[in-house]
């Protein structure tokens, strides 16, 4: 509930002339059955014309009153509802940008698009309803029952009666309704998986003859389904019954005491019309905010995973120093010194007490096996983790003691998987510098071994669609590398952006890279032992710990998870293979 | 005379309600709403109808009830002016006579007593369709879906191939929630509008046709008005579905590039080029809910202004003693019933047109073309031996396009076959062929000496064990995925062939180890873990003839022989065919295919390939350069 005040409180102002509106709607709303009271009783009685023009004419402005509340209302509802769609919106991508990658990977990419997409529209949609038609309830419900004392308080008490009867069902369907509709999303939910499932594991499913299991599993499914999509219904049907019911019962109770009343002369005819209105208008409006508030449970779950984004403190924290310039031609780019890492929630050091040093100049490579850490390295010189223990200088300097912004002003990195953004292709370059000439684009594209670009009819004006999608996965690789190199950076980091180039490709875009790039570190993480050969240093990494490091031939002869990894990609492999087989 | 509006007000408000619940069900399935006008209406409702013969008698009562139940609505009216005309002239009369009236049964008693009667009996008609509608119409989706999940398993593949999984899952799903809700709410609506709109236009004609005639009046221009609205509703509508279509591609690009955005400074532009599209979003937004929670106040607004013409005139009648009291009361309340189901309609016809589209949706889908039938008289294959023969095979994705023209070769049993080349070369269609996953359009392949065509589809594949491309887990426990092949594996089995496949370690390391649930998209296992998922569900299943296509991709070469080192164990003396990219996992083959567009440009073993120093062994050289 907080966090919806809080996003509520930039609209102070329209949130007062919101409900002012809506009482202007239900002040008009419940005068109108009391001038046609008024009609009846004395145009009945008098028989004069003139006061039955003049009540039509209050009876116009009434409506006019209060067609226009409800109109302005609505308007005004729409606009601080989606007010607070968009803020949500921008307050969660902001948030999201703060992150680190741990942080990030707690909600996952699918879970965080469904909050700031799906999430705020449930809870926007909830909240417009919820201003036209369980705001209003209260207003609707006190001064109908007052209306109904000042005629009579027989008639006062039968409404207050009602309501309350009313009231408490509502309070009982809520009850049942929250676990109803819970249980039905949840069949909904599992119903999609299993579509799901059974659309993209055909292959599968067919190969392994398991066509009637799925088949139960989905008739399963359904049926569970409709079995909860009917209760619901009924719900919703026994509900409209119960109103339908209440208002007839209403009407008839109404009729018969009011005529008694009336014939005791305690009230006049007309004001069981009034009365009956008034008694029906309660109704109506407690019945809508009932139907909104069944739903209301969704959009409290949905508020809830907005509020857990936005509560989340992000685990990285700016230093507040700034690089030191004597510090800029720094010798020694990174250094890790005595570094362990662990994630927050693992049991287990996913690296170990790492210690080395990338100069500028010479190239370092990293390899391994899948999972023995090699890209956390990575990640960790960007700052997109923190380490647990010992400490990374950039320049010199404490990674922790800079601003994020600072240190990847001095980095550049090619992420694993290669992401392009829509857009053209000199738009992807200028991520990496915004003011480059198209001159500057076309040399670092032919570094890059992305020379295609210029074979493309519109070059660098090429739409790259979303994801790059339109490009083959080495071409969006030597694209994201041209993007980075660009950039200029006292270190770059390509984290095994040469498994999806051909040997060939590999190999001339690390001869041009070496040309271009002189003054800076280079890191290389690769799994390819052909990437890697002529790199200064080689670091063998093996379960997050260093078990060699060196030149190729050094480890080669001394380290022998290194030899192993040689060892299965060389040509050599077929004679092993056949003497063990 | 009082008691006149109350009853239709009654009316009006309870469907206003529905109205507004149904718009609100509505702004979700906006999106198609609009252009959304089934193709052939009169077939589709035709053979809707002959579907649900079953129902017909529930149908029936259905009917019946509304035809009362319309009837009795009708009557009420006409009813509870009588009353409050019995009870104003006792009360005149008791006035003059300077008494005090109270009803007694004789006295207005028994009429207001038969009131409730028929309001009563108003109510339990009304639930009764209401609750009867409300299963039949669930129980129609359940057979739709029910035929779709029969269907599912007898499309060929082809047809997955064209179909985005979403298209596929959108009919099943929301498209026969569209459909039942509109059965729900609209057609009872629609029904009981019909007979109350006539009734009540028949009974104030009765009254006073002149005013009957302003009525009507007025009706036409809120009906021009609602026309109006609805047009600007779908306009804005449209216009919203565009702007978050626009966010959610922005929010997609913006979440998975943000190491990108994050790693280039660039989240200033970012939040800037954000918050531009969510304003958007915003003013979209705005209108369009604005013009659906516009609609009734406007309507309302029109259908007073004709309440206080025809209050004025009808005033000036009563004064004139051209018109009675009761006909006063009774002539209000018909326009009230008449005028809500007319502003109605125009909305029901948009929602019956569009249920109708996904209906023939669905339709669509139950015709499509089925995979071949199982031979009548099918030969049976055991534990095959794996003598695997291609012969003058012919195959294209399209009839008109044919990939493969003659592709011909012999495997023997115990075998290990490889097959090579580039993307898009057809190694995946000579497994999908083998699979039977598409049919061939010439040639024959045999298995064990005995054409695959002959034997069933579930015969054929019993033979094989296939590891695919792209790796597929459901949502169930480890152990559960593992088992899938074989569901009566006993957890030594499956932990067997988890450490065969080299995964038993990263299990161990999950929450809760084999019991650990697992989902399609679950995030934390890497593609190479899953890889190796796949090769322990295989594994387990043991078949006589084992696919690898490209099963290992994802896995680093020093794991991936360790698993080689398992297979061969496992497959020693059995046929195999393995799809690779990297040559190292293949050189030891007995058989390589190299395989370009389509068709067998070389074959024999490694040796005697890079011998003829032809394609492959380029190919290898390229490799290991």
């Amino acid at each position: 509930m907080k966090i919806i005040i809080k996003f509520i409180k930039p609209y102070k102002l329209l949130c007062f002339f919101t409900i002012l509106f809506i009482i202007f709607d239900i002040l008009g709303t419940l005068y109108i059955p009391t001038i046609t009271a008024n009609m009846i009783n004395s145009g009945v009685g008098n028989k004069d014309i003139n006061y039955i023009i003049q009540e039509g004419i209050l009876m116009l402005v009434a409506t006019i009153i209060s067609s226009l509340g409800a109109l302005v209302g609505s308007y005004l509802c729409s606009r601080l509802a989606s007010n607070i769609g968009r803020d949500m919106r921008d307050a969660l991508y902001k948030k999201s940008l703060k992150f680190s990658h741990f942080d990030f990977k707690q909600f996952g990419t699918g879970s965080m698009i469904t909050r700031t997409l799906n999430d705020v529209n449930v809870i926007q949609q909830t909240a417009v309803s919820f201003i036209q038609m369980v705001i209003p309830v209260p207003i609707m419900c006190v001064s109908g029952i007052v209306m109904a004392f000042s005629i009579d308080k027989f008639m006062g008490f039968l409404l207050l009666g009602i309501t309350i009867i009313i009231i408490i069902s509502a309070v009982f369907i809520t009850k049942k309704a929250s676990i109803i509709f819970e249980r039905l999303q949840r069949f909904l939910d599992k119903m999609n998986v299993v579509l799901r499932e059974n659309i993209t594991g055909v292959r599968v499913i067919r190969a392994f003859n398991k066509e009637n299991h799925e088949k139960n599993r989905l008739k399963d499914s359904f049926q569970k389904y409709a079995e909860s999509a009917i209760k619901a219904n009924r719900l919703y049907a026994g509900l409209d019954s119960l109103a339908f019911f209440t208002i007839n019962i209403c009407i008839v109770a109404i009729l018969y005491i009011g005529g008694n009343r009336v014939g005791a002369g305690a009230m006049e005819i007309g004001d069981i019309t009034a009365v009956t209105e008034y008694a029906i208008l309660i109704l109506f409006y407690l019945i809508m905010a009932q139907m909104v508030l069944i739903l209301m449970p969704r959009a409290s779950i949905c508020l809830k995973r907005i509020k857990e984004v936005l509560d989340t403190e992000p685990e990285i924290h700016d230093g507040n120093k700034k690089m030191a310039a004597s510090n800029k031609d720094n010798k020694d780019v990174i250094c890790f010194k005595n570094m362990t890492f662990r994630f927050a929630d693992a049991d287990e050091d996913t690296l170990y007490n790492l210690k080395f040093t990338c100069k500028r100049g010479q190239t370092t490579a990293i390899i391994g096996s899948t999972g023995s850490g090699k890209s956390t390295i990575a990640k960790l010189i960007m700052r997109f983790h923190d380490t647990t223990k010992g400490s990374i200088l950039l320049n010199g300097q404490d990674l922790k003691s800079l601003s994020q912004k600072e240190i990847r002003e001095h980095i550049s990195y090619i992420p694993q998987t290669a992401w392009l953004f829509s857009g053209t292709i000199a738009d992807n370059l200028r991520y990496g510098n915004e003011d480059a000439t198209e001159g500057e684009m076309y040399h670092v594209l032919e570094v890059a071994q992305a020379g295609f670009v210029e074979e493309l009819e519109d070059g660098l004006q090429t739409r790259v669609a979303q994801g790059g999608t339109n490009f083959s996965g080495g071409q969006k690789q030597r694209l994201a590398i041209a993007r980075a190199l660009i950039k200029k950076a006292d270190m770059y980091i390509f984290d095994d952006s040469f498994s999806a180039l051909d040997f060939k490709t590999d190999s001339n875009l690390r001869k041009a890279l070496n040309k271009e790039i002189k003054d800076s570190a280079i890191l290389i993480i690769a799994q390819r032992i052909n990437t890697i050969l002529n790199a200064d240093q080689i670091i063998v990494l093996n379960d997050g710990k260093v078990v060699g490091i060196g030149k190729h031939d050094e480890l080669m002869k001394n380290c022998t998870v290194y030899q192993e990894i040689a060892k299965s990609q060389m040509k050599g492999d077929i004679d092993n293979a056949k003497t063990e087989k | 005379m009082p008691k006149q509006k109350n009853n239709f007000e009654k009316i009006d408000d309870t469907k206003n309600l529905k109205k507004i619940l149904k718009n609100k069900k509505q702004k979700n399935y906006n999106k198609d709403e609009e252009i959304e006008k089934p193709k052939n209406a009169r077939h589709t409702l035709k053979r809707l109808v002959l579907s649900i013969k079953d129902e017909y008698r529930r149908l029936l009562i259905v009917i019946i009830s509304i035809i009362f139940y319309t009837a009795l609505t009708i009557i009420a009216p006409l009813y509870s002016a009588k009353i409050i005309d019995i009870l104003w002239s006792s009360i005149n009369t008791a006035i003059q006579n300077g008494t005090t009236f109270s009803i007694t049964w004789e006295q207005g008693g028994i009429d207001i007593c038969i009131l409730l009667e028929i309001y009563l009996v108003t109510t339990i008609l009304y639930i009764l369709q209401k609750f009867m509608m409300t299963s039949f119409s669930e129980r129609l989706s359940l057979k739709f879906r029910k035929q779709i999940s029969n269907k599912l398993n007898v499309l060929p593949l082809s047809y997955f191939d064209k179909h985005k999984p979403g298209e596929i899952l959108s009919k099943a799903t929301n498209d026969l929630d569209k459909m039942s809700e509109t059965i729900q709410t609209g057609l009872l609506t629609l029904f009981t509008s019909i007979g109350t709109v006539i009734g009540s236009i028949i009974m104030m004609m009765y009254f006073n046709i002149m005013f009957s005639i302003i009525f009507i009046l007025f009706m036409i221009v809120s009906m021009a008005l609602t026309r109006v609205f609805t047009n600007k509703t779908l306009k804005s509508a449209a216009n919203r579905q565009q702007k978050v279509e626009n966010l959610t591609a922005q929010v997609e690009e913006a979440y998975s590039g943000r190491i990108i955005i994050k790693s280039f400074n660039q989240e200033e532009k970012s939040i800037k080029e954000m918050s531009e599209i969510t304003n958007e979003v915003a003013k979209a937004t705005r209108n369009a809910d604005f013009i659906i929670y516009a609609i009734n106040p406007a309507i309302r607004f029109i259908n007073r202004l004709g309440q206080v013409v025809i209050a004025i005139l009808a005033g000036k009648a009563l004064i004139e003693g051209r018109l009675t009291v009761g006909g006063f009361q009774a002539f209000f309340i018909y326009m009230n019933q008449a005028a809500e189901p007319l502003t109605e309609a125009s909305y029901m016809i948009n929602s019956l047109q569009s249920a109708l589209a996904s209906v023939e949706r669905i339709y669509e889908m139950l015709d499509e073309e089925e995979i071949t039938p199982e031979p009548e008289q099918p030969e049976v294959v055991e534990n095959a031996k794996g003598n695997v023969e291609f012969s003058h095979i012919r195959f294209g994705y399209s009839p008109d396009k044919m990939l493969m023209e003659d592709i011909s070769f012999k495997v023997k049993q115990g075998q290990k076959v490889a097959i090579v080349g580039n993307t898009g070369a057809g190694k995946t269609t000579l497994i999908n062929l083998l699979m039977r996953f598409y049919d061939i359009n010439g040639g024959e392949i045999l298995l064990d000496g005995k054409d695959t065509k002959k034997l069933t589809r579930a015969n054929l594949r019993s033979n094989f064990g296939m590891v695919l491309q792209d790796t597929w887990l459901f949502e169930g426990t480890v152990a559960e995925n593992i088992a899938y092949g074989k569901p009566d594996a006993t957890r030594k089995e499956i932990i067997e062939a988890a450490k065969m496949a080299r995964v038993d370690f990263f299990i161990r390391t999950m929450p809760k180890g084999y019991d650990t649930v697992l989902s399609d998209d679950t995030e934390g296992i890497s593609v190479g873990q899953r890889q190796l998922l796949t090769i322990a569900r295989v594994m387990l299943c043991n078949p006589s003839v084992l696919i690898l296509d490209e099963a290992t991709s994802s896995v680093d070469t020093r794991t991936e022989i360790e698993i080689g080192k398992a297979m061969q164990a496992l497959m020693s003396n059995r046929t195999s065919f393995v799809i690779a990219h990297r040559l190292s996992t293949i050189v030891d083959a007995d058989l390589i295919l190299v395989m370009k567009n389509g068709t067998i440009i070389e074959q024999g073993n490694h040796r005697e390939l890079l011998d003829k120093n032809g394609a492959y062994a380029e190919l290898y050289n390229s490799q290991f350069a």
